[in-house]
């Protein structure tokens, strides 16, 4: 009954049944936790955030050792409004509607008056083309292809990652790894210590450094689970998926990048020239 | 959602509302009510339609209207003012962009700008005290003296154009202030040095000023760039008699060496001689050893 049918809950009970037989369980506190503190400075009124540190060696490794979150990063307000419009935004901008209508002047034909102004008795016109006909041409319709590019400032889309990682991490779909190494590269070991630890339903895993195998050809073939460059971490991404996954290495890059921008000076000629007195 | 309520007290309760709420995802994202506001169409219904916004019959309604600035005959206004040159050749006007002494105090108190070594525009561009836009016919920056009362801040610094009591409030401090011309090439690679290193292009003579600007630099009582510098001596105690305060010797200061560093007529750049290339990505600066266009680079 197991093998086809039955729910989920039992094909995966059974699955981690068997793992359980083979190996040992593990220690729930390992004898050296990783404790990771926060790097930059946190100012004086407030106090890191806190999560635990798991890893992916083991189904239920879910305690080896406890990370602190920097408060300007990861408890921010929770400013909704900003998320809708940063969602809104990476929608919209790449939008290129390739929508075109012909206008009367366009439709092929309606250069001649169809009859006279005077005498035939039907109602007056000029073209077979216009609007009022059938087959003539569209008023305001869609006129050849429309951008709908517009750039939000660099800070509204900085606050939105932050507020967008805060609500991950309030909302207890933040989780923090060591690494990305797996004992297995089945796509089975996966799915089974996602849903062992109750992750959801769609789980993004980010990593600064480059990916081991074994979790690149596991995730590979999941649907639900994604493994992303932390280049690529934005904020539709992170509401579609429910789960976050981050290393210790993907936390850092993070909080380094984004608080830059709590303390820069406005750009004088653009970033990626180089400046003497900030990175 | 939980930023739209104004009860909670802040972040932390907004935080602790948050984690009672169902999960942030893309279905749950709105606006703050009040931020969208639809505009009204014309044409479509109550408010935007019968009429349309266009009034009852006539002109008004038919699209007839005569031309703006039309009086029904009478002669318009705009014809009846006689034409004078309030704007005329104001693209052709230099403009000076204001620096009060409160904001330099200001600079320098927060450290922005470093009082230990001579200050410049490209300094105070730096520490974005002030922003220039050479291309808007900026020629620099005036010394103004709101927060001459308070300042007290000894330092080197060189401006376009500076007026009395600044001076003035600048030398009583035991600092020495000196104005000179940048024409609008050199002002811009003096603003953004960074984009002009990466062009690859040799550093230009600064250019002299125009002859409407002559009188002003060779002035010692505007401390000129091109006035004789035995001049100014005299000028410095004829002020300091002129706003009562005894004027400090600066030839005793530690920092003598810093505050008499002065930049050559035809120089830029402190520490930079025209004609130098300087390399950004190698970290070289490549010098001319033609005969021609040293004679040139130095004339």
């Amino acid at each position: 009954r197991l093998l086809r049918g039955g729910t989920l809950q039992e094909r995966a009970g059974s699955d981690l049944f068997c793992l359980c037989l083979l190996e040992k369980p593990p220690l729930v506190i390992s004898s050296a936790p990783v404790l990771r503190g926060c790097h930059l400075a946190i100012p004086s009124h407030r106090t890191a955030v806190q999560a635990w540190v798991e890893s992916l060696r083991h189904y239920d490794d879910r305690h080896v050792g406890l990370a602190d979150l920097h408060p300007d990063v990861f408890a921010v307000m929770p400013r909704v409004d900003i998320l809708h419009t940063v969602a809104v935004w990476q929608r919209n901008y790449k939008r290129i509607s390739y929508a075109k209508v012909k206008t009367r002047a366009e439709v092929r034909g309606g250069g001649k008056k169809p009859w006279a102004q005077k005498g035939s008795g039907r109602a007056r016109h000029g073209s077979i083309r216009s609007p009022l006909w059938r087959g003539g041409g569209i008023i305001h319709g869609p006129r050849g292809p429309t951008s709908y590019y517009y750039m939000l400032p660099m800070k509204v889309r900085v606050l939105g990652l932050k507020v967008a990682l805060t609500a991950k991490l309030m909302q207890d779909n933040l989780h923090v790894v060591d690494g990305l190494d797996m004992p297995t590269f089945d796509p089975q070991y996966l799915a089974d210590l996602a849903q062992y630890r109750r992750w959801g339903q769609s789980v993004l895993i980010v990593d600064v450094n480059k990916m081991p195998e074994n979790i690149t050809k596991a995730a590979a073939s999941l649907k639900t689970i994604t493994l992303v460059p932390a280049l690529g971490l934005n904020v539709y991404s992170l509401l579609k998926y429910e789960t976050l996954v981050l290393t210790l290495d993907t936390l850092a890059f993070l909080e380094e990048k984004l608080l830059w921008h709590d303390s820069r000076y406005t750009a004088l000629y653009p970033f990626h020239l180089p400046y003497s007195d900030f990175p | 959602m939980a930023a739209a309520s104004r009860g909670g007290g802040g972040g932390p309760k907004a935080l602790e509302l948050l984690r009672a709420l169902p999960r942030v995802s893309l279905v749950n994202l709105r606006p703050n009510p009040g931020a969208k506001k639809s505009e009204r169409r014309r044409g479509r219904g109550r408010h935007g339609g019968k009429k349309s916004g266009r009034g009852h019959k006539g002109q008004r309604q038919r699209g007839n209207r005569p031309r703006l600035g039309f009086e029904g005959g009478q002669t318009p206004f705009y014809l009846i003012i006689p034409k004078y040159g309030y704007n005329e050749g104001h693209s052709h006007r230099r403009q000076y962009h204001p620096l009060s002494l409160q904001k330099l105090q200001y600079l320098i108190d927060l450290g922005r700008v470093d009082p230990t070594q001579p200050i410049d525009l490209t300094q105070l561009t730096n520490a974005r005290g002030v922003t220039i836009q050479p291309l808007k016919r900026d020629y620099g920056v005036q010394l103004v003296e709101k927060g001459a009362d308070n300042f007290s801040a000894k330092v080197n610094i060189e401006v376009q154009m500076a007026s009395e009591l600044a001076i003035a409030a600048i030398e009583k401090n035991g600092g020495v202030i000196t104005t000179g011309f940048y024409d609008p090439r050199s002002l811009e690679i003096l603003c953004k040095p960074i984009p002009f290193f990466l062009r690859g292009q040799p550093i230009p003579k600064r250019m002299l000023p125009p002859e409407d600007l002559v009188r002003y630099y060779t002035d010692a009582k505007n401390r000129g760039y091109l006035a004789n510098p035995s001049n100014i001596p005299e000028a410095r105690l004829e002020l300091a008699k002129k706003y009562g305060y005894v004027l400090p010797d600066i030839s005793k200061d530690e920092l003598f060496q810093m505050l008499s560093t002065r930049k050559d007529p035809r120089q830029i750049f402190f520490g930079l001689a025209p004609g130098w290339v300087v390399n950004m990505s190698e970290k070289k600066i490549l010098k001319p050893t033609d005969e021609r266009l040293l004679r040139y680079y130095s004339s």
